[in-house]
Formats: structure tokens, C-alpha cells, sequence
């Protein structure tokens, strides 16, 4: 058995580990997905293909092993350990695997611990610091805790409404800041700016996210059918792993959710919150704020940024975002602009 | 002492052990093995001597045991404590 590292940019190998994934039950390769992979490596044995596994990110992915070496798993555990070391010596000791719940026995042979499952997905995790770390390292706190997910691209006054009611309404608030960087706003500014605009509120404390609180934009999906929802997939596991392991742990009762008018998307992910979190932890959807019966939202502030609409980014903003977009305007319109031809 | 960088040695394969070393205080041994009930504690043991006698007292250790003998455990080890301190190109013979 020999393991070589391929290129999957160049069509020869993009077809030889293409097909082999068809073969083994795996059929989606959109670009995002795909263009995500740094490393792929390909196990062969007398020219024959046995194995394939590649390293995208902290994210293990596009795992397949031929039929022929599937019992007692040994192949298996082989081509995990293999990616580990590359992860390793790529100075990524903390991987995440997104599968199919029939595997996580055999991930969890190999040392990774499951985040969520459902009955279509499974996220799993190994190494350190792990989710454990992670809760360990946020300010825990007595009595009736609420939480609040965002990725304030940017921090509009729709959000602060939102907080300022989980304020008045908990003896604590968490406001966890999706860490993905796939926003106009990098991570480093939203969670800044979040922080600038509740900084009034002492019962309200800004946390990062992390790995665990997960934008759908990176969330792997390529392992299911395509008739299977995607949106729905990850919703659930996104809810499973809160509920699990932040609420419980963090003693949080309630998670407050904006009210979504526009997306469709967001409206059935909330929707999907509301089937998983309750009895344990309580769901309020809080109407969005308006102003000028304009409701709110980050979207039309986006794009207000590139019409150079100030009055409704005063009507808008809070007096800290709205001091970041006008300190950095000529920049961010440029990166919308630059957004937009892509 | 504690160590310099988080650092991984072995694999998931039969008869070995795949150990990551990881900042921490004290010798914490996370320890995953199906031989547990009955060789636990001397696998623990013998991957806390050999990280004492390269002066390690603090580390987060995360051990995925598949059955390997104690020269094995020993092995990998040696291996992730060297990488961990960043002392590969100078191995301590000492040690063996």
C-alpha cells in the first residue's frame, strides 16, 4: 500500500479521485466544497485505488474506502491517522468531520468525540482545546441565563433592540459572534463593534463563537443525497450542538432570535430552532426593529454603504458602527464593489 | 517545566498509540484505549515517566491507544515530548 499526495487541480487527478468517490456512494463537488480542500491524498495498492482522504482547513473531509478494505477498518484508521500527522505538521491539532451518522463508530474509534447527530448528519471533533476548553474559558454564571447568536455584518440597531430585550428580560445575556470569516466585516471588526455597542448593558457579556457556532457557508454538506435538504441539515446540527454543548453547560434557558421577514432561509432555520431547543432551552422570536417603518437589517445597510445612502445608515446604526463605516467608507465600498463583480 | 509548542507522535493503526501533547498544568492524561480496564494505568504510567525524564511536569496529554506494548508507548512518547520541546535535532539518549 502506497499513499501519494495529488494535485486535484490538475483533470487527470481530479478525475481518478472523482470517480473513486462516485464509486464509494459520494456524489456532490460543487466549487464550495470542493475549492475548501488544501491537501488530497490518494492510497493505492498494486495501481488499483483503495482509499482517499483530504485536509480542508481544521475540516477532514471527502473520506472514502474501497469496499474491498472495509472490514475490521484497519485501512480506515490508517487514512485518519494519516491526515492527523499532515494536520499536524501543518500545525492544525484541532480537526472537525462532518459525516453520515453511520460513521461515527468508526470516528469515534479513532479518538474523535461527537458534537451532534441527527438523523442525517454528524459533527465530530478531536484533539485540543476542545469544545470542553472552550466552555471552560467563558465567564459562567448563576440565575436565568439568555443567548443570543449573531453575525452582525455590522452591529445595526435591529441588533442592539434584540439584546437590550434578552437584557431586561435574563439576570445574564451571552452574545456569541459568529467567528467565519465571510462577511464584509471581519470577524475582528464585528465582534468589536458588538462589543462597543452593548457596552452600556452590564448584564450582557460578548463571547466569540469559535468553531462552534457554525455559518452555513462553511458547513460541509457534500456527503448527502441531493433530495436531502441541505438547509435542514444543517440547522438541526447547528441547534443539536448548541443545545448540547453550550446551553446545557452555560446554564442558558432562552435563545432570542430576530424575527426574518425577507430570507426564506433564515425564517426555516428559525423555524428548525424551534423544533429542537424547547422544553430545555426556550426560543423567543422578537419582532424586528423598524425605523420610519423600514425594518432594520444588515443586509440594506450593506448595501446603503454602497448607493452612499447616509441617511438611512443614521437611521440605521448605532453611533459606534456608524463611526467605523464613516472612518473606514472608501475601504468597505471597495470590497462590496469587488464582492459584487465576483 | 511545561512545553513549547502542541505536538503529535503515532498513529491509529493496530499495536500502536497515537499521543498528542498539549499545554496544561500538571501530567493530565486523556486516555482512550479498549485495553483500559486492564492496562490503563500502566500505559499512563509509563507515558508519565518518560515525560518526567525529559523534565516535562506540564502537559495536557490525549492518548488514542490501539493495543500497543510498553516499548511502544515509550517510543511515541519520546517522539512527541521531543517535538513538543522542539528538540528533534538533539535527541536525548539518556532517556532510553
Amino acid at each position: 500500500m502506497e499513499v501519494n499526495e495529488i494535485n486535484i487541480a490538475i483533470p487527470h487527478y481530479r478525475r481518478k479521485w472523482q470517480s473513486f468517490m462516485e464509486i464509494n456512494g459520494i456524489t456532490e463537488f460543487s466549487p464550495n466544497e470542493v475549492d475548501t480542500i488544501e491537501k488530497t491524498f490518494l492510497w493505492d495498492e498494486d495501481g488499483d485505488r483503495a482509499a482517499t482522504g483530504s485536509i480542508a482547513g481544521n475540516v477532514i473531509k471527502y473520506v472514502a474506502v474501497c469496499s474491498k478494505y472495509k472490514e475490521g477498518g484497519a485501512l480506515f484508521n490508517k487514512v485518519v491517522s494519516y491526515l492527523m500527522q499532515q494536520a499536524a505538521q501543518m500545525g492544525r491539532f484541532h480537526l472537525f468531520v462532518f459525516t453520515k451518522p453511520k460513521y461515527v463508530q468508526s470516528f469515534e474509534y479513532v479518538g474523535f468525540k461527537k458534537l451532534a447527530v441527527s438523523e442525517t448528519g454528524a459533527i465530530l471533533e478531536t484533539g485540543v482545546p476542545g469544545v470542553t476548553e472552550y466552555i471552560e474559558k467563558l465567564p459562567h454564571f448563576e440565575g436565568k441565563n439568555g443567548a443570543i447568536v449573531m453575525n452582525a455584518n455590522p452591529f445595526t440597531l435591529g441588533h442592539r433592540r434584540l439584546v437590550e430585550v434578552a437584557s431586561a428580560k435574563n439576570d445574564h445575556v451571552y452574545v456569541f459572534v459568529v467567528k467565519n470569516d465571510v462577511s464584509l466585516f471581519t470577524y475582528e471588526e464585528r465582534i468589536e463593534l458588538v462589543k462597543q455597542g452593548v457596552q452600556d448593558l452590564k448584564n450582557v457579556t460578548v463571547v466569540s463563537g469559535d468553531d462552534y457556532i457554525i455559518s452555513p457557508a462553511t458547513f460541509p454538506a457534500y456527503f448527502l443525497k441531493s433530495d436531502q435538504e441541505i438547509g435542514t441539515y444543517q440547522a438541526r446540527l447547528d441547534a443539536i450542538l448548541f443545545k448540547d454543548q453550550i446551553a446545557k453547560p452555560l446554564g442558558i434557558t432562552t435563545r432570542y432570535l430576530g424575527k426574518e421577514p425577507y430570507s426564506k432561509t433564515t425564517d426555516s432555520y428559525n423555524h428548525e430552532l424551534l423544533g429542537i431547543l424547547p422544553p430545555e432551552v426556550n426560543v423567543e422570536i422578537i419582532d424586528r426593529k423598524t425605523a420610519d417603518d423600514k425594518i432594520i437589517s444588515a443586509t440594506k445597510v450593506r448595501q446603503a454603504i454602497l448607493d452612499d445612502d447616509q441617511a438611512l445608515l443614521h437611521e440605521f446604526l448605532p453611533e459606534t458602527t456608524m463611526e467605523f463605516v464613516k472612518n473606514n467608507y472608501p475601504n468597505l465600498k471597495e470590497k462590496l464593489i469587488e464582492k459584487g463583480s465576483k | 517545566m511545561g512545553i513549547k509548542e502542541t505536538a503529535l507522535a503515532g498513529t491509529l493503526e493496530s499495536s500502536d498509540i497515537q499521543i498528542t501533547l498539549s499545554e496544561g498544568s500538571g501530567i493530565d492524561i486523556d486516555l482512550d484505549s479498549s485495553v483500559e480496564a486492564l492496562y490503563g494505568d500502566q500505559i499512563k504510567k509509563v507515558i508519565t515517566d518518560t515525560l518526567n525524564k525529559y523534565g516535562i511536569t506540564d502537559a495536557k496529554v490525549k492518548a488514542v491507544d490501539k493495543g500497543a506494548l510498553d516499548c511502544v508507548v515509550k517510543a511515541r512518547t519520546m517522539a512527541v515530548a521531543q517535538r513538543a520541546l522542539g528538540t528533534t535535532e538533539e535527541p536525548n539518549w539518556e532517556v532510553l
